[in-house]
């Protein structure tokens, strides 16, 4: 059929009775059905890292260390207060092992005079395992001897400090878990503070942009340039020794990063179709900032707050070394560290514990999140 | 460029100023005396605060403390640690092992880490490769305190190779030098894996560019490509780890400086805090906010004639 006339159809298209008409090919337009179920970034994620055997492992050392970090204080049938100057210094013993010659309770001690071994007041019935050295010192004959340092001390049998006793005879094992809550506990408040600070003024500054944004960025900028030990000890200082303390002092600045960070993923995002269409449809300001750009940054967020939980830990330990972490006589990886420190020398074991634990948990920390980093890079999904 | 330095000068000295100015009303809000001698009778007491200014409206106090600071360079008195001596002097006299500390640990990081780097992505997938990835691991995350106590541990209890504590009566420089060693090693290896870590990576990405594809094509060789296109493109970002590695340095040694009993401003710093030393504390934050700026500035400024990309990008 010619269409002569290009403005008006030909009469007999112009109106078709509705019964007549039909929808061509209801049947055969239709998508062919997934066979597979959907899967979603973050499964698609998890996915990937699941993968990541060096990923796992830490993931599932910090589960582990999370445990003990619970458990342990609460059965290791003392508390982190309980005192006992008899008992002070003893070396770590631990059943099982101590058959093997480590962690057996025993400890060498140096330069004493021979004739004192004998005297069941200084050295009690079956203390003395062994006299390691005999040698002349000055006019008397001085012995190297090693003892049960258990039974020297008179702790009755039976009684295990697995990882030994400090300056006050307080019980190592608990108190570094107990420490390890704290630390864990800081490290986590202060991520989250940060992070919710960050989200909020990034967000705004990227969204709204212009003048606020500038005002906010030089703002942040400015604070971003005073030196971080100088801002985090003048606010401990400030605060006062404990948690909160702590924790407020390392979010004076430690949220400017994360702010950063959704301020370029706001800006990258918010000029997208997507965007546009919702906010013509007419999605309030709220709506668009939480409901459609903000879950683009949680990706890069999460990865953000698992490497900021090492430095937070690391951060607990360095106040703790300067003389401004928390309260004494609740215990922190760091509070521990430093006092170890000390009599590093003569007691190493007290140094021993926590800086292996602290590591651990740091290379864990920072293990994880570069797998995490690997398995939700948008590089790696061919975006972008 | 001229324009360049000047800007960044001038942010460096608004740094400078909020931190005086941070310092002084923090110190001040603070709930408790600032001086206070329980030995000498309430008119002394009285007329040594008054010559501290103490008893003016806190606005005024924050005016002459300014004033002391910027034209007179006058930081205060010392009132508890060191009674009666300027805190200037008193900063001054623990200056130079501070100084060694850190600028030897900047100087040690910044080779070996690029030379660890370069081969780390040189040799990239073999067992050398493997071998300092996994260090790098290592060393950034366990913190410098940690590695602190194991060398102390180990070199200087088990196998005694080197002093144990800093050493002031030194003899000569090699002996004051050798109880440097120490310190100076725990401070740079964490320094030393971030550099490596990154340049390993920019290096990797840089070396499978096009470009390097042309330079080969060109008709130099891959040692000639390496060098002069790969590894010196290579390097420019490492300003960025480089300066948050800084800030980092001059933490560390804080610590550090306690336990190898280095008698710089570290220690008097904890010291300062410990006995609420007010005016000690602030010069001393200062001072290390100082430091770490003009550090940073020396950094800005030589990258910026390195590299005039980041000359332009820098100009806000």
């Amino acid at each position: 059929m010619i269409i002569e006339d290009r403005n008006h159809l030909p009469q007999e298209l112009e109106d078709i009775p509705a019964e007549k008409l039909q929808l061509a090919g209801k049947d055969n337009y239709r998508d062919e059905a997934f066979a597979t179920a959907p899967i979603g970034f973050y499964r698609d994620a998890f996915r990937r890292l699941r993968k990541n055997k060096v990923s796992m492992a830490s993931l599932i050392a910090i589960l582990v260390i999370i445990l003990l970090a619970i458990v342990v204080p609460e059965i290791s049938g003392y508390t982190y207060v309980q005192q006992n100057v008899d008992q002070k210094y003893l070396p770590p013993k631990i059943p099982g092992l101590e058959k093997l010659g480590i962690a057996d309770g025993t400890r060498v001690m140096t330069n004493r005079k021979k004739s004192s071994i004998s005297d069941p007041t200084r050295f009690p019935e079956g203390s003395v395992l062994e006299i390691v050295r005999e040698y002349q010192a000055g006019k008397r004959i001085a012995v190297d001897v090693k003892v049960d340092y258990y039974k020297y001390c008179g702790v009755p049998e039976g009684v295990y400090h697995w990882f030994g006793t400090d300056y006050l005879g307080r019980d190592i094992l608990t108190r570094l878990f107990r420490g390890t809550r704290i630390s864990l506990l800081i490290a986590l408040l202060s991520v989250v503070t940060n992070l919710i600070i960050g989200v909020i003024y990034g967000s705004v500054a990227g969204y709204y942009g212009g003048r606020i944004d500038m005002f906010l960025t030089h703002f942040a900028e400015v604070l971003d340039g005073l030196p971080y030990i100088v801002v985090t000890i003048l606010f401990m200082m400030l605060f006062g020794a404990g948690i909160v303390s702590i924790v407020l002092a390392l979010t004076v600045t430690g949220w400017i990063g994360t702010a950063r960070l959704t301020r370029a993923q706001f800006y990258r995002f918010k000029g997208r179709e997507y965007v546009l269409s919702a906010r013509t449809m007419g999605v309030p300001d709220r709506r668009l900032i939480f409901r459609h750009i903000l879950p683009n940054t949680v990706g890069p967020l999460i990865t953000r707050a698992m490497i900021a939980v090492p430095g937070a830990i690391f951060s607990e330990s360095f106040l703790a070394y300067i003389g401004l972490g928390i309260m004494p006589p609740e215990p922190s990886i760091g509070i521990l560290l430093s006092s170890g420190q000390s009599v590093l020398l003569q007691y190493p074991y007290l140094t021993l514990f926590p800086a292996v634990l602290i590591s651990v948990l740091m290379v864990a920390f920072n293990m994880l999140s570069n797998g995490l980093r690997d398995a939700m890079d948008p590089n790696h999904r061919g975006e972008e | 460029m001229l324009k360049y330095i000047l800007g960044r000068i001038g942010a460096m000295l608004l740094t400078i100023f909020l931190v005086m100015t941070l310092s002084f009303w923090i110190i001040r809000l603070m709930p408790m005396t600032i001086f206070e001698n329980p030995e000498v009778s309430p008119e002394v007491q009285y007329k040594l605060e008054e010559r501290m200014h103490l008893h003016e409206p806190k606005i005024v106090q924050y005016y002459y403390f300014l004033e002391g600071i910027i034209l007179k360079g006058d930081f205060g008195t010392s009132v508890k640690l060191r009674p009666g001596m300027d805190v200037f002097d008193i900063i001054m006299v623990r200056i130079q092992p501070t100084m060694v500390l850190n600028f030897f640990s900047l100087l040690v990081s910044i080779p070996l880490g690029i030379l660890a780097g370069t081969v780390a992505a040189l040799r990239r997938n073999t067992w050398l490769d493997h071998v300092i990835s996994f260090a790098i691991v290592i060393f950034i995350s366990v913190p410098s305190f940690v590695f602190a106590s194991l060398l102390q541990y180990c070199l200087t209890f088990l196998w005694p190779v080197f002093p144990t504590l800093y050493n002031a009566q030194a003899p000569n420089v090699w002996q004051a030098f050798r109880s440097m060693i120490l310190p100076i090693t725990a401070l740079s290896l964490g320094p030393i894996a971030t550099i490596a870590r990154y340049l390993r990576g920019e290096l990797i990405e840089t070396l499978s560019s096009e470009y390097m594809l042309l330079a080969r094509t060109k008709g130099l060789t891959q040692n000639e490509a390496t060098w002069s296109h790969a590894f010196r493109n290579s390097m420019v970002p490492i300003a960025n780890t480089i300066i948050p590695m800084i800030t980092g340095i001059m933490g560390g040694s804080l610590v550090i400086e306690k336990l190898f009993s280095v008698p710089g401003e570290g220690g008097l710093l904890v010291d300062s805090i410990m006995a609420g030393d007010h005016f000690l504390t602030v010069a001393l934050l200062i001072f290390y906010s100082l430091i770490s700026l003009i550090t940073i500035l020396v950094v800005d400024i030589s990258y910026g004639i390195i590299d005039p990309r980041i000359r332009i990008g820098g100009g806000k």
